[in-house]
Protein backbone atom coordinates (compact mmCIF):
# COMPACT_ATOMS: atom_id res chain seq x y z
CA UNK A 1 0.00 0.00 0.00
CA UNK A 2 2.53 2.57 1.12
CA UNK A 3 6.15 2.46 0.09
CA UNK A 4 8.05 0.57 2.72
CA UNK A 5 11.67 0.56 3.60
CA UNK A 6 14.13 -1.63 5.37
CA UNK A 7 13.10 -0.14 8.69
CA UNK A 8 9.80 -2.04 8.47
CA UNK A 9 11.46 -5.22 9.57
CA UNK A 10 13.09 -3.53 12.48
CA UNK A 11 9.83 -1.91 13.59
CA UNK A 12 8.14 -5.29 13.57
CA UNK A 13 10.97 -7.08 15.31
CA UNK A 14 8.70 -8.28 18.11
CA UNK A 15 6.45 -10.00 15.58
CA UNK A 16 9.53 -11.48 13.95
CA UNK A 17 10.74 -12.73 17.30
CA UNK A 18 7.31 -14.21 17.91
CA UNK A 19 7.25 -16.04 14.60
CA UNK A 20 10.67 -17.48 15.25
CA UNK A 21 9.66 -18.60 18.72
CA UNK A 22 6.46 -20.16 17.44
CA UNK A 23 8.44 -21.90 14.73
CA UNK A 24 10.89 -23.36 17.22
CA UNK A 25 8.26 -24.35 19.79
CA UNK A 26 6.23 -26.09 17.13
CA UNK A 27 9.25 -27.88 15.82
CA UNK A 28 10.58 -29.17 19.09
CA UNK A 29 7.55 -29.47 21.27
CA UNK A 30 6.50 -32.88 20.10
CA UNK A 31 9.84 -34.55 19.78
CA UNK A 32 11.28 -36.18 22.85
CA UNK A 33 14.86 -35.19 22.21
CA UNK A 34 13.85 -31.67 21.25
CA UNK A 35 16.63 -29.48 20.08
CA UNK A 36 19.18 -32.27 20.47
CA UNK A 37 18.04 -33.32 17.01
CA UNK A 38 19.55 -30.23 15.48
CA UNK A 39 22.90 -31.42 16.89
CA UNK A 40 22.51 -35.07 16.01
CA UNK A 41 22.08 -34.46 12.32
CA UNK A 42 25.36 -32.64 11.62
CA UNK A 43 27.19 -34.97 13.99
CA UNK A 44 26.01 -38.07 12.17
CA UNK A 45 26.86 -36.46 8.85
CA UNK A 46 30.30 -35.66 10.18
CA UNK A 47 30.71 -39.28 11.24
CA UNK A 48 29.79 -40.50 7.77
CA UNK A 49 32.10 -38.12 5.98
CA UNK A 50 34.89 -38.82 8.44
CA UNK A 51 34.56 -42.52 7.72
CA UNK A 52 34.54 -42.11 3.95
CA UNK A 53 37.04 -39.35 3.47
CA UNK A 54 39.03 -39.53 6.68
CA UNK A 55 39.41 -43.27 7.10
CA UNK A 56 38.96 -44.68 3.59
CA UNK A 57 40.58 -41.84 1.66
CA UNK A 58 42.91 -40.81 4.53
CA UNK A 59 42.46 -37.07 4.34
CA UNK A 60 44.99 -35.32 6.58
CA UNK A 61 44.37 -31.87 7.92
CA UNK A 62 45.97 -29.67 10.56
CA UNK A 63 49.26 -29.99 12.37
CA UNK A 64 50.01 -33.71 12.48
CA UNK A 65 47.10 -34.32 10.13
CA UNK A 66 44.70 -35.67 12.74
CA UNK A 67 42.21 -32.83 12.94
CA UNK A 68 39.92 -33.84 10.10
CA UNK A 69 36.89 -34.39 12.40
CA UNK A 70 37.22 -30.84 13.72
CA UNK A 71 37.54 -29.59 10.15
CA UNK A 72 34.32 -31.39 9.22
CA UNK A 73 32.39 -30.21 12.26
CA UNK A 74 33.24 -26.57 11.83
CA UNK A 75 32.07 -26.74 8.24
CA UNK A 76 29.01 -28.92 8.72
CA UNK A 77 27.33 -26.89 11.47
CA UNK A 78 27.17 -23.69 9.42
CA UNK A 79 26.25 -25.77 6.39
CA UNK A 80 23.23 -27.19 8.22
CA UNK A 81 22.16 -23.62 8.91
CA UNK A 82 22.51 -22.70 5.24
CA UNK A 83 20.91 -25.89 4.01
CA UNK A 84 17.82 -25.88 6.22
CA UNK A 85 17.37 -22.13 5.78
CA UNK A 86 17.21 -22.54 2.04
CA UNK A 87 14.76 -25.41 2.03
CA UNK A 88 12.53 -23.96 4.74
CA UNK A 89 12.46 -20.41 3.47
CA UNK A 90 11.33 -21.70 0.09
CA UNK A 91 7.95 -22.64 1.55
CA UNK A 92 7.83 -19.87 4.15
CA UNK A 93 4.98 -18.10 2.37
CA UNK A 94 3.06 -21.07 1.02
CA UNK A 95 2.89 -22.86 4.34
CA UNK A 96 1.68 -19.83 6.24
CA UNK A 97 -0.68 -18.48 3.64
CA UNK A 98 -3.65 -18.34 5.99
CA UNK A 99 -1.83 -16.03 8.31
CA UNK A 100 -0.50 -13.90 5.50
CA UNK A 101 -3.84 -13.38 3.78
CA UNK A 102 -5.67 -12.39 6.93
CA UNK A 103 -3.18 -10.47 9.00
CA UNK A 104 -1.39 -7.32 8.10
CA UNK A 105 2.15 -8.30 8.96
CA UNK A 106 5.03 -7.32 6.69
CA UNK A 107 5.39 -10.37 4.49
CA UNK A 108 9.17 -10.38 4.43
CA UNK A 109 9.14 -11.38 8.08
CA UNK A 110 8.11 -14.91 7.19
CA UNK A 111 11.15 -15.92 5.12
CA UNK A 112 13.48 -13.93 7.36
CA UNK A 113 11.99 -15.68 10.37
CA UNK A 114 12.87 -19.06 8.92
CA UNK A 115 16.49 -18.01 8.47
CA UNK A 116 16.64 -16.73 12.03
CA UNK A 117 15.07 -19.89 13.41
CA UNK A 118 17.74 -22.02 11.80
CA UNK A 119 20.36 -19.57 13.02
CA UNK A 120 19.15 -20.18 16.57
CA UNK A 121 19.79 -23.87 16.06
CA UNK A 122 23.24 -23.09 14.74
CA UNK A 123 24.00 -21.06 17.87
CA UNK A 124 22.68 -23.90 20.01
CA UNK A 125 25.23 -26.16 18.35
CA UNK A 126 28.23 -23.96 19.13
CA UNK A 127 29.04 -25.69 22.44
CA UNK A 128 29.51 -28.91 20.50
CA UNK A 129 31.94 -27.11 18.24
CA UNK A 130 33.80 -25.86 21.31
CA UNK A 131 34.04 -29.39 22.68
CA UNK A 132 35.55 -30.63 19.43
CA UNK A 133 37.95 -27.71 19.45
CA UNK A 134 39.13 -28.77 22.91
CA UNK A 135 39.51 -32.42 21.97
CA UNK A 136 41.53 -31.65 18.85
CA UNK A 137 43.40 -28.84 20.59
CA UNK A 138 42.33 -26.29 18.09
CA UNK A 139 43.61 -23.03 19.44
CA UNK A 140 41.35 -20.44 21.01
CA UNK A 141 42.42 -16.99 20.15
CA UNK A 142 42.08 -14.03 17.89
CA UNK A 143 41.26 -16.27 14.95
CA UNK A 144 37.83 -16.81 16.51
CA UNK A 145 37.04 -13.29 15.41
CA UNK A 146 36.64 -14.77 11.95
CA UNK A 147 33.39 -16.33 13.06
CA UNK A 148 31.26 -13.20 13.66
CA UNK A 149 32.33 -11.93 10.26
CA UNK A 150 31.38 -15.24 8.68
CA UNK A 151 28.02 -15.20 10.48
CA UNK A 152 27.19 -11.68 9.29
CA UNK A 153 28.05 -12.56 5.70
CA UNK A 154 26.14 -15.82 5.82
CA UNK A 155 23.12 -14.12 7.36
CA UNK A 156 23.05 -11.53 4.57
CA UNK A 157 23.36 -14.22 1.94
CA UNK A 158 20.70 -16.50 3.42
CA UNK A 159 18.19 -13.68 3.94
CA UNK A 160 18.75 -12.63 0.36
CA UNK A 161 18.20 -16.17 -0.90
CA UNK A 162 15.12 -16.57 1.31
CA UNK A 163 13.59 -13.37 -0.07
CA UNK A 164 14.08 -14.68 -3.59
CA UNK A 165 12.97 -18.27 -3.02
CA UNK A 166 9.86 -17.68 -0.92
CA UNK A 167 7.89 -15.59 -3.46
CA UNK A 168 9.19 -17.62 -6.40
CA UNK A 169 7.84 -20.80 -4.82
CA UNK A 170 4.42 -19.22 -4.60
CA UNK A 171 4.47 -18.48 -8.31
CA UNK A 172 6.03 -21.76 -9.38
CA UNK A 173 5.91 -24.72 -7.08
CA UNK A 174 8.72 -26.49 -8.93
CA UNK A 175 11.17 -24.08 -7.37
CA UNK A 176 11.26 -26.23 -4.24
CA UNK A 177 12.51 -29.18 -6.26
CA UNK A 178 15.11 -27.13 -8.00
CA UNK A 179 16.32 -25.81 -4.67
CA UNK A 180 17.06 -29.32 -3.45
CA UNK A 181 19.24 -29.97 -6.45
CA UNK A 182 21.08 -26.68 -6.14
CA UNK A 183 21.65 -27.32 -2.45
CA UNK A 184 23.36 -30.58 -3.20
CA UNK A 185 25.56 -28.92 -5.79
CA UNK A 186 26.45 -26.10 -3.42
CA UNK A 187 27.41 -28.59 -0.74
CA UNK A 188 30.13 -30.04 -2.92
CA UNK A 189 30.99 -26.70 -4.49
CA UNK A 190 31.97 -25.30 -1.10
CA UNK A 191 35.05 -26.24 0.88
CA UNK A 192 33.28 -28.20 3.60
CA UNK A 193 34.63 -31.72 3.17
CA UNK A 194 37.97 -30.71 1.69
CA UNK A 195 40.34 -27.77 2.08
CA UNK A 196 40.17 -25.08 -0.56
CA UNK A 197 43.75 -25.85 -1.63
CA UNK A 198 42.47 -29.08 -3.19
CA UNK A 199 40.62 -26.96 -5.71
CA UNK A 200 43.14 -24.21 -6.29
CA UNK A 201 46.00 -26.70 -6.69
CA UNK A 202 44.01 -29.05 -8.86
CA UNK A 203 44.51 -29.34 -12.60
CA UNK A 204 41.15 -27.78 -13.37
CA UNK A 205 41.23 -24.98 -15.96
CA UNK A 206 41.49 -21.46 -14.64
CA UNK A 207 37.93 -20.48 -15.60
CA UNK A 208 36.48 -23.39 -13.63
CA UNK A 209 38.38 -22.26 -10.58
CA UNK A 210 37.12 -18.73 -11.07
CA UNK A 211 33.53 -19.89 -11.21
CA UNK A 212 34.14 -21.94 -8.10
CA UNK A 213 35.60 -18.97 -6.24
CA UNK A 214 32.69 -16.77 -7.24
CA UNK A 215 30.44 -18.78 -4.96
CA UNK A 216 30.05 -16.50 -1.93
CA UNK A 217 29.89 -19.54 0.37
CA UNK A 218 33.56 -20.29 -0.35
CA UNK A 219 34.80 -17.20 1.47
CA UNK A 220 32.34 -17.75 4.31
CA UNK A 221 33.38 -21.32 4.94
CA UNK A 222 37.04 -20.43 4.67
CA UNK A 223 36.44 -17.99 7.51
CA UNK A 224 34.86 -20.72 9.63
CA UNK A 225 37.78 -23.02 8.98
CA UNK A 226 40.25 -20.25 9.69
CA UNK A 227 39.10 -20.29 13.31
CA UNK A 228 41.13 -23.44 13.89
CA UNK A 229 43.26 -23.75 10.78
CA UNK A 230 45.05 -20.41 10.23
CA UNK A 231 46.34 -21.55 6.84
CA UNK A 232 42.74 -21.50 5.60
CA UNK A 233 42.31 -17.79 6.26
CA UNK A 234 40.86 -16.40 3.01
CA UNK A 235 42.77 -13.74 1.14
CA UNK A 236 41.36 -10.22 1.13
CA UNK A 237 40.38 -10.54 -2.50
CA UNK A 238 38.47 -13.76 -1.86
CA UNK A 239 36.77 -12.12 1.11
CA UNK A 240 35.91 -9.13 -1.05
CA UNK A 241 34.35 -11.31 -3.73
CA UNK A 242 32.42 -13.21 -1.10
CA UNK A 243 31.14 -10.14 0.74
CA UNK A 244 30.16 -8.54 -2.55
CA UNK A 245 28.26 -11.69 -3.46
CA UNK A 246 26.48 -11.88 -0.10
CA UNK A 247 25.29 -8.31 -0.04
CA UNK A 248 24.55 -8.38 -3.74
CA UNK A 249 22.23 -11.33 -3.19
CA UNK A 250 20.65 -9.54 -0.23
CA UNK A 251 19.92 -6.49 -2.36
CA UNK A 252 18.61 -8.63 -5.18
CA UNK A 253 16.40 -10.50 -2.74
CA UNK A 254 14.97 -7.29 -1.36
CA UNK A 255 14.20 -6.03 -4.82
CA UNK A 256 12.71 -9.34 -5.99
CA UNK A 257 10.46 -9.55 -2.97
CA UNK A 258 9.17 -6.01 -3.47
CA UNK A 259 8.55 -6.74 -7.10
CA UNK A 260 6.70 -10.00 -6.64
CA UNK A 261 4.75 -9.15 -3.49
CA UNK A 262 1.52 -7.91 -5.13
CA UNK A 263 1.33 -10.95 -7.39
CA UNK A 264 2.17 -13.29 -4.53
CA UNK A 265 -0.63 -11.93 -2.38
CA UNK A 266 -3.16 -12.64 -5.10
CA UNK A 267 -1.83 -16.11 -5.59
CA UNK A 268 -1.89 -17.20 -1.95
CA UNK B 1 -19.28 14.48 9.65
CA UNK B 2 -15.64 14.31 10.64
CA UNK B 3 -12.62 13.33 8.61
CA UNK B 4 -12.56 10.27 6.40
CA UNK B 5 -10.80 7.37 8.05
CA UNK B 6 -10.91 5.05 5.05
CA UNK B 7 -10.58 6.51 1.61
CA UNK B 8 -10.81 4.52 -1.61
CA UNK B 9 -10.06 6.20 -4.87
CA UNK B 10 -10.87 4.49 -8.16
CA UNK B 11 -9.85 1.26 -6.49
CA UNK B 12 -9.39 -1.80 -8.65
CA UNK B 13 -7.66 -5.13 -8.51
CA UNK B 14 -7.06 -7.61 -11.27
CA UNK B 15 -6.91 -11.37 -10.99
CA UNK B 16 -5.85 -13.97 -13.46
CA UNK B 17 -8.23 -16.84 -13.87
CA UNK B 18 -6.90 -20.35 -14.35
CA UNK B 19 -3.30 -19.41 -14.24
CA UNK B 20 -1.36 -22.57 -14.73
CA UNK B 21 1.62 -21.51 -12.66
CA UNK B 22 3.62 -21.04 -15.76
CA UNK B 23 4.14 -17.33 -15.69
CA UNK B 24 7.32 -16.58 -17.48
CA UNK B 25 10.06 -15.08 -15.38
CA UNK B 26 10.46 -12.20 -17.75
CA UNK B 27 6.79 -11.39 -17.46
CA UNK B 28 6.85 -11.45 -13.69
CA UNK B 29 9.62 -8.93 -13.44
CA UNK B 30 9.10 -6.66 -16.37
CA UNK B 31 5.37 -6.51 -16.80
CA UNK B 32 3.66 -4.47 -14.17
CA UNK B 33 0.45 -2.55 -14.65
CA UNK B 34 1.07 -0.66 -17.85
CA UNK B 35 0.25 -2.63 -20.91
CA UNK B 36 -2.10 -5.50 -20.34
CA UNK B 37 -1.96 -8.79 -22.11
CA UNK B 38 -5.41 -8.78 -23.65
CA UNK B 39 -6.51 -12.28 -22.81
CA UNK B 40 -9.88 -13.18 -21.40
CA UNK B 41 -8.11 -14.79 -18.46
CA UNK B 42 -7.69 -11.45 -16.78
CA UNK B 43 -10.64 -10.11 -14.90
CA UNK B 44 -11.39 -7.43 -12.38
CA UNK B 45 -13.18 -8.62 -9.26
CA UNK B 46 -13.38 -4.99 -8.26
CA UNK B 47 -12.97 -1.86 -10.29
CA UNK B 48 -13.58 1.90 -10.12
CA UNK B 49 -14.56 1.91 -6.48
CA UNK B 50 -14.56 5.34 -4.92
CA UNK B 51 -15.90 5.97 -1.46
CA UNK B 52 -15.04 7.53 1.85
CA UNK B 53 -15.83 6.16 5.24
CA UNK B 54 -15.84 8.55 8.13
CA UNK B 55 -14.82 8.01 11.70
CA UNK B 56 -17.47 6.26 13.76
CA UNK B 57 -19.45 5.04 10.78
CA UNK B 58 -20.69 1.48 10.55
CA UNK B 59 -20.80 0.35 6.96
CA UNK B 60 -22.28 -2.87 5.67
CA UNK B 61 -20.97 -4.38 2.46
CA UNK B 62 -23.64 -6.28 0.56
CA UNK B 63 -23.54 -8.32 -2.58
CA UNK B 64 -23.92 -11.78 -3.99
CA UNK B 65 -21.27 -14.43 -3.56
CA UNK B 66 -18.19 -13.78 -5.61
CA UNK B 67 -18.77 -10.11 -6.22
CA UNK B 68 -15.64 -9.01 -4.45
CA UNK B 69 -16.82 -8.21 -0.93
CA UNK B 70 -14.04 -10.10 0.78
CA UNK B 71 -11.58 -8.83 -1.76
CA UNK B 72 -12.59 -5.31 -0.79
CA UNK B 73 -11.93 -6.03 2.89
CA UNK B 74 -8.57 -7.51 2.01
CA UNK B 75 -7.67 -4.41 0.06
CA UNK B 76 -8.65 -2.19 2.97
CA UNK B 77 -6.73 -4.42 5.37
CA UNK B 78 -3.68 -4.18 3.14
CA UNK B 79 -3.25 -7.92 2.65
CA UNK B 80 -3.86 -7.40 -1.05
CA UNK B 81 -2.37 -4.67 -3.19
CA UNK B 82 -4.53 -2.72 -5.66
CA UNK B 83 -3.60 -2.66 -9.33
CA UNK B 84 -5.45 0.56 -9.92
CA UNK B 85 -6.24 3.53 -7.76
CA UNK B 86 -5.59 3.53 -4.05
CA UNK B 87 -7.06 2.86 -0.67
CA UNK B 88 -5.83 4.50 2.49
CA UNK B 89 -6.64 4.00 6.14
CA UNK B 90 -5.89 6.70 8.66
CA UNK B 91 -5.71 4.59 11.75
CA UNK B 92 -4.80 1.10 12.80
CA UNK B 93 -6.88 -1.65 11.29
CA UNK B 94 -8.06 -4.81 13.02
CA UNK B 95 -8.85 -7.23 10.22
CA UNK B 96 -11.17 -9.96 11.42
CA UNK B 97 -11.15 -11.85 8.20
CA UNK B 98 -10.85 -15.28 9.74
CA UNK B 99 -11.07 -15.59 13.47
CA UNK B 100 -8.81 -18.57 13.87
CA UNK B 101 -6.25 -17.45 11.31
CA UNK B 102 -3.24 -16.94 13.53
CA UNK B 103 -3.76 -20.07 15.57
CA UNK B 104 -1.37 -22.99 15.62
CA UNK B 105 -3.08 -26.26 16.41
CA UNK B 106 -0.14 -27.71 18.29
CA UNK B 107 0.14 -24.89 20.78
CA UNK B 108 -2.00 -24.55 23.86
CA UNK B 109 -4.82 -22.05 24.25
CA UNK B 110 -2.59 -19.89 26.41
CA UNK B 111 0.21 -19.79 23.87
CA UNK B 112 -2.21 -19.10 21.08
CA UNK B 113 -3.75 -16.15 22.88
CA UNK B 114 -0.29 -14.68 23.32
CA UNK B 115 0.53 -15.37 19.70
CA UNK B 116 -2.64 -13.96 18.19
CA UNK B 117 -2.62 -10.98 20.55
CA UNK B 118 0.89 -10.00 19.61
CA UNK B 119 0.22 -10.54 15.93
CA UNK B 120 -2.60 -8.03 16.29
CA UNK B 121 -0.22 -5.64 17.98
CA UNK B 122 -1.03 -6.07 21.66
CA UNK B 123 1.94 -5.77 23.95
CA UNK B 124 3.02 -8.53 26.28
CA UNK B 125 1.82 -6.69 29.36
CA UNK B 126 -1.54 -5.87 27.77
CA UNK B 127 -2.09 -9.52 27.02
CA UNK B 128 -1.09 -10.49 30.52
CA UNK B 129 -3.51 -8.11 32.15
CA UNK B 130 -6.38 -9.08 29.86
CA UNK B 131 -5.63 -12.77 29.80
CA UNK B 132 -8.20 -13.96 32.33
CA UNK B 133 -10.86 -11.80 30.76
CA UNK B 134 -10.13 -13.28 27.34
CA UNK B 135 -10.30 -16.84 28.62
CA UNK B 136 -13.49 -16.40 30.60
CA UNK B 137 -15.19 -14.54 27.76
CA UNK B 138 -14.35 -17.41 25.44
CA UNK B 139 -15.62 -19.88 28.04
CA UNK B 140 -12.58 -22.13 27.67
CA UNK B 141 -11.30 -21.87 31.26
CA UNK B 142 -10.79 -25.59 31.61
CA UNK B 143 -8.82 -25.87 28.39
CA UNK B 144 -6.28 -23.10 28.78
CA UNK B 145 -3.35 -25.48 28.71
CA UNK B 146 -4.79 -27.94 26.24
CA UNK B 147 -3.39 -27.92 22.71
CA UNK B 148 -5.74 -26.21 20.33
CA UNK B 149 -6.13 -29.29 18.24
CA UNK B 150 -8.38 -30.70 20.97
CA UNK B 151 -10.66 -27.67 20.81
CA UNK B 152 -13.97 -27.79 19.00
CA UNK B 153 -14.29 -25.41 16.09
CA UNK B 154 -16.70 -23.31 18.12
CA UNK B 155 -14.18 -22.97 20.92
CA UNK B 156 -11.49 -21.82 18.53
CA UNK B 157 -13.76 -19.17 17.10
CA UNK B 158 -14.77 -18.01 20.57
CA UNK B 159 -11.15 -17.73 21.61
CA UNK B 160 -10.34 -15.81 18.46
CA UNK B 161 -13.16 -13.38 19.00
CA UNK B 162 -12.23 -12.88 22.65
CA UNK B 163 -8.76 -11.77 21.69
CA UNK B 164 -10.16 -9.42 19.12
CA UNK B 165 -12.61 -7.96 21.63
CA UNK B 166 -9.59 -6.63 23.51
CA UNK B 167 -8.12 -4.76 20.56
CA UNK B 168 -8.28 -1.00 20.61
CA UNK B 169 -7.80 -0.44 16.90
CA UNK B 170 -10.03 2.34 15.57
CA UNK B 171 -10.99 0.45 12.40
CA UNK B 172 -12.64 -2.95 12.45
CA UNK B 173 -13.07 -5.06 9.35
CA UNK B 174 -15.43 -7.95 9.95
CA UNK B 175 -16.04 -10.69 7.43
CA UNK B 176 -18.97 -12.95 8.31
CA UNK B 177 -17.44 -13.96 11.60
CA UNK B 178 -20.70 -13.36 13.41
CA UNK B 179 -22.29 -16.22 11.55
CA UNK B 180 -20.43 -18.75 13.63
CA UNK B 181 -20.87 -19.70 17.24
CA UNK B 182 -24.07 -20.63 19.02
CA UNK B 183 -26.82 -18.18 19.88
CA UNK B 184 -25.57 -17.43 23.37
CA UNK B 185 -22.13 -16.56 22.14
CA UNK B 186 -23.52 -14.52 19.27
CA UNK B 187 -25.37 -12.37 21.77
CA UNK B 188 -22.09 -11.73 23.54
CA UNK B 189 -20.46 -10.80 20.26
CA UNK B 190 -23.24 -8.33 19.54
CA UNK B 191 -22.69 -6.70 22.91
CA UNK B 192 -19.00 -6.33 22.18
CA UNK B 193 -19.58 -4.82 18.76
CA UNK B 194 -22.19 -2.46 20.18
CA UNK B 195 -19.70 -1.37 22.79
CA UNK B 196 -17.03 -0.82 20.15
CA UNK B 197 -19.36 1.27 18.05
CA UNK B 198 -20.30 3.36 21.09
CA UNK B 199 -16.62 4.03 21.60
CA UNK B 200 -16.67 5.69 18.21
CA UNK B 201 -14.84 3.06 16.26
CA UNK B 202 -15.36 2.49 12.59
CA UNK B 203 -16.83 -0.79 11.40
CA UNK B 204 -16.90 -2.33 7.96
CA UNK B 205 -19.03 -5.46 7.99
CA UNK B 206 -19.46 -8.01 5.24
CA UNK B 207 -22.55 -10.08 5.82
CA UNK B 208 -25.45 -11.84 4.23
CA UNK B 209 -27.66 -11.42 7.23
CA UNK B 210 -30.16 -8.58 6.85
CA UNK B 211 -30.73 -8.47 10.58
CA UNK B 212 -27.02 -8.14 11.42
CA UNK B 213 -26.64 -5.46 8.81
CA UNK B 214 -29.58 -3.37 9.90
CA UNK B 215 -28.69 -3.86 13.53
CA UNK B 216 -25.19 -2.43 13.31
CA UNK B 217 -24.85 -0.48 10.11
CA UNK B 218 -26.21 2.88 9.14
CA UNK B 219 -24.78 2.87 5.67
CA UNK B 220 -24.59 0.20 3.02
CA UNK B 221 -22.35 -0.42 0.04
CA UNK B 222 -24.00 -2.70 -2.47
CA UNK B 223 -21.42 -4.20 -4.80
CA UNK B 224 -22.53 -5.93 -7.94
CA UNK B 225 -20.20 -7.53 -10.47
CA UNK B 226 -17.22 -5.67 -9.08
CA UNK B 227 -18.62 -2.17 -9.22
CA UNK B 228 -20.23 -0.05 -6.55
CA UNK B 229 -23.93 -0.18 -7.34
CA UNK B 230 -25.48 1.66 -4.42
CA UNK B 231 -23.87 3.71 -1.68
CA UNK B 232 -26.41 5.02 0.77
CA UNK B 233 -28.42 4.29 3.89
CA UNK B 234 -28.39 0.61 4.72
CA UNK B 235 -32.13 0.18 3.98
CA UNK B 236 -31.66 1.58 0.51
CA UNK B 237 -28.68 -0.61 -0.24
CA UNK B 238 -30.48 -3.68 1.03
CA UNK B 239 -33.52 -2.81 -1.02
CA UNK B 240 -31.38 -2.47 -4.14
CA UNK B 241 -29.75 -5.79 -3.40
CA UNK B 242 -33.02 -7.59 -2.69
CA UNK B 243 -34.73 -6.27 -5.78
CA UNK B 244 -31.75 -7.31 -7.88
CA UNK B 245 -31.79 -10.80 -6.43
CA UNK B 246 -35.51 -11.40 -6.63
CA UNK B 247 -36.23 -9.29 -9.69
Amino acid sequence: MKPRSTTTVWRHRDVLWLLVRRDLTLKYQQSFLGYIWSLVEPLVLALIYWFVFGVLYTTKIGVGGGAYPLFLICGLFPWMWANSSMSESANALTSQSRLITTMKVPRELFPIGRVLGRFAEFVAGLPVLAVFALIYSGHFGLSWLAMPLAVVMQMALLVGIALILAPLTVMMRDVARMVRLVQRMLFYATPILYPLAKVTESGAPEWVKNIYLANPLVGIFQLYHAMFFPEEMPSLSLLGVSAFGCFGVLALGWWTFRRLEPAVLKEL
Amino acid sequence: MGTPIIEANDLGVQFIRNRRRKLRLREMFIYRGGRQPSTADHFWPLRHLTFQIHEGEAVGVIGRNGTGKSTLLKLIAGVLHPDEGSVACYGRVAPLLQLSAGFADDLTGRENVQLLGSLHGLSRSQIKSKFDEIISFAEVDKFVDTPLRHYSSGMKVRLGFSVIAQLTHPILLVDEVLAVGDRAFRTKCYTVIDRMLKEGRTLVLVSHSDSDLTRFCSRGLYINAGVLHTDGPIREALAAYNSAVTG
